[in-house]
């Protein structure tokens, strides 16, 4: 019904189906779960169900979000202008190299142990990922990090953690990280399975 | 003794780790280099912590030292050490009183190239990290030899300084791997050449295996190439071949089984069959 996801520096709430006080007490319950996150971001409402609000619904949700120290952001420019942030690196990325970005992040090559890449959005490795890859790091918990060949040190999507077990398998083929009730989850990546819907939603 | 080559190779050893063989590699591939009749000129970058002198047994002959080149006490030409026992070997020492940030960059890179007019093969000895005196070392040379022993922190340093170099723009990259045993990475209790080569995806340079005669040289301070038939002594050789551009195939590390050693013992007293 209520959509959190980080677009640019921004924290975007999409509003989709629900009433007043589901949105809320939504809200209000990630809002305590999560002080960090929220506390100083800025916010930005958007989506369908605004419209079935009232000004001044929407602008008690507003003040919700003040009241947890984020700053509102009305713009909706700025969105727009972030949709292609997205970075594409043509080499390998070798320990103690970092990369970070706004959108979604693809590598032509393997990422060691000890490189680092974060992106706002999904991680795509076109060979060995072995280092730390953080996908959805403003907390856009539909993010996925997918690799030719998935071995990381750590995971992190959204503000969830996973690291890798100790004896870890290296399976030849392609998988695929995505989070599920708050749990990291890998399987082999397969076109056809539900996490391509988790994604146009 | 004149210059053969026209164009002059400057090439840095790194390797991020410390203790894994950069001095030795320096100062046992440009021994081997004048050997084969190439001005070679070593450059002892590790400044406060020097031992190429020491290793190459030039330590009681050192006077000027590069810190003092730079600062223009001496010139260039009275700092070079000349080794007695490789004709066109020379070493321009490294100060032990100072510090590495004592000098830049474009002051190393400003020495190379007053040398280059007169040595074939100028050789940096880095030292470890990636502090100032990694940049140092690395801002004058145009060619990199990391050196990696095969186990997992080495080889995760080596990473880094690989990283480093290609963002530096170098070109050729080239890895040695030292202290290499055939035995261990049997049994699978060591990372073997493939694994190393696969991880760290530059071309091989050289693989020198563990041997003990290359502690019992240095503590001597006279290269194992000076006199050696030791598989450490072969494999500086066969770099020093490689870097002039010849091709030299790579041994294969196998230890000869005694079935091999008869067979061929066998050949030798009989040769006709």
């Amino acid at each position: 019904m209520l959509k959190i996801k980080g677009i640019n520096k921004n924290l975007v709430l999409v509003f989709e189906n629900g009433s007043f006080e589901e949105y809320t007490a939504f809200l209000e319950n990630k809002f305590k779960d999560n002080k960090q996150l929220f506390n100083g971001s800025k916010v930005l409402f958007t989506g369908k169900g605004l419209n079935f609000l009232s000004h001044e619904q929407i602008a008690a949700l507003q003040r919700l979000c003040l009241d947890h120290g984020m700053i509102l952001n009305n713009s909706e420019a700025n969105l727009h202008k972030t949709q292609n942030r997205d970075v594409v690196i043509y080499r390998n990325l070798r320990s103690g190299q970092k990369i970070r970005s706004e959108g979604s992040v693809i590598v032509w090559g393997n990422v060691h142990e000890s490189a680092e890449i974060m992106a706002a959005q999904d991680i795509i490795v076109l060979g060995k990922l072995e280092g730390v890859a953080h996908a959805g790091f403003y907390g856009d918990s539909s993010s996925i990090i997918f690799a030719l060949s998935l071995s990381p040190t750590q995971i992190r999507i959204g503000n969830k953690i996973s690291r890798s077990p100790k004896d870890q398998v290296k399976n030849p083929y392609p998988e695929i990280a995505y989070l599920e009730e708050d749990t990291i989850c890998i399987k082999e990546y397969n076109p056809n399975n539900n996490l391509t819907r988790m994604k146009i939603l | 003794m004149e210059k053969k080559t026209a164009e002059s190779q400057v090439i840095v050893v790194t390797s991020g780790k410390g203790g894994v063989g950069k001095t030795t590699t320096v100062a046992n591939v440009s021994a081997s280099l004048s050997k084969m009749g190439y001005k070679t000129v070593v450059i002892d970058l590790d400044i406060g912590l020097k031992k190429l002198d020491l290793i190459l047994g030039l330590e009681n002959r050192v006077i000027y030292d590069i810190v003092q080149v730079i600062e223009g006490e001496c010139t260039l030409r009275q700092a070079l050490v000349k080794d007695k026992r490789f004709p066109g070997l020379y070493l321009l020492p490294a100060a032990q009183t100072r510090n590495k940030d004592e000098i830049t960059p474009e002051q190393v890179k400003k020495i190379c190239e007053h040398l280059k007019s007169d040595f074939d093969f100028i050789l940096i000895d880095c030292p470890a990290g990636i502090e100032q005196g990694f940049r140092n070392a690395v801002g004058a040379a145009d060619k990199a030899i990391v050196v990696t022993n095969p186990e997992i922190s080495a080889v995760r340093d080596a990473d880094r300084i690989i990283g480093l170099l290609e963002s530096a723009q170098f070109k050729e990259i080239k890895l040695i791997i030292n202290r290499y045993q055939t035995n261990m990475v049997k049994k699978g209790d060591m990372l073997s050449i493939d694994d190393l080569l696969e991880h760290l995806c530059i071309d091989l340079l050289g693989v020198v295996p563990e041997d003990s005669n290359v502690i019992i040289s240095t503590n001597k301070g006279e290269p194992i190439v000076l006199n050696g038939h030791s598989k450490a002594a072969i494999s500086f050789n066969n770099i020093a071949l490689r870097l002039t551009g010849k091709e030299v195939e790579f041994p294969s590390f196998e230890e000869e089984s005694l079935w091999n050693k008869l067979k061929s013992l066998g050949r030798n007293i009989f040769p006709g069959k």
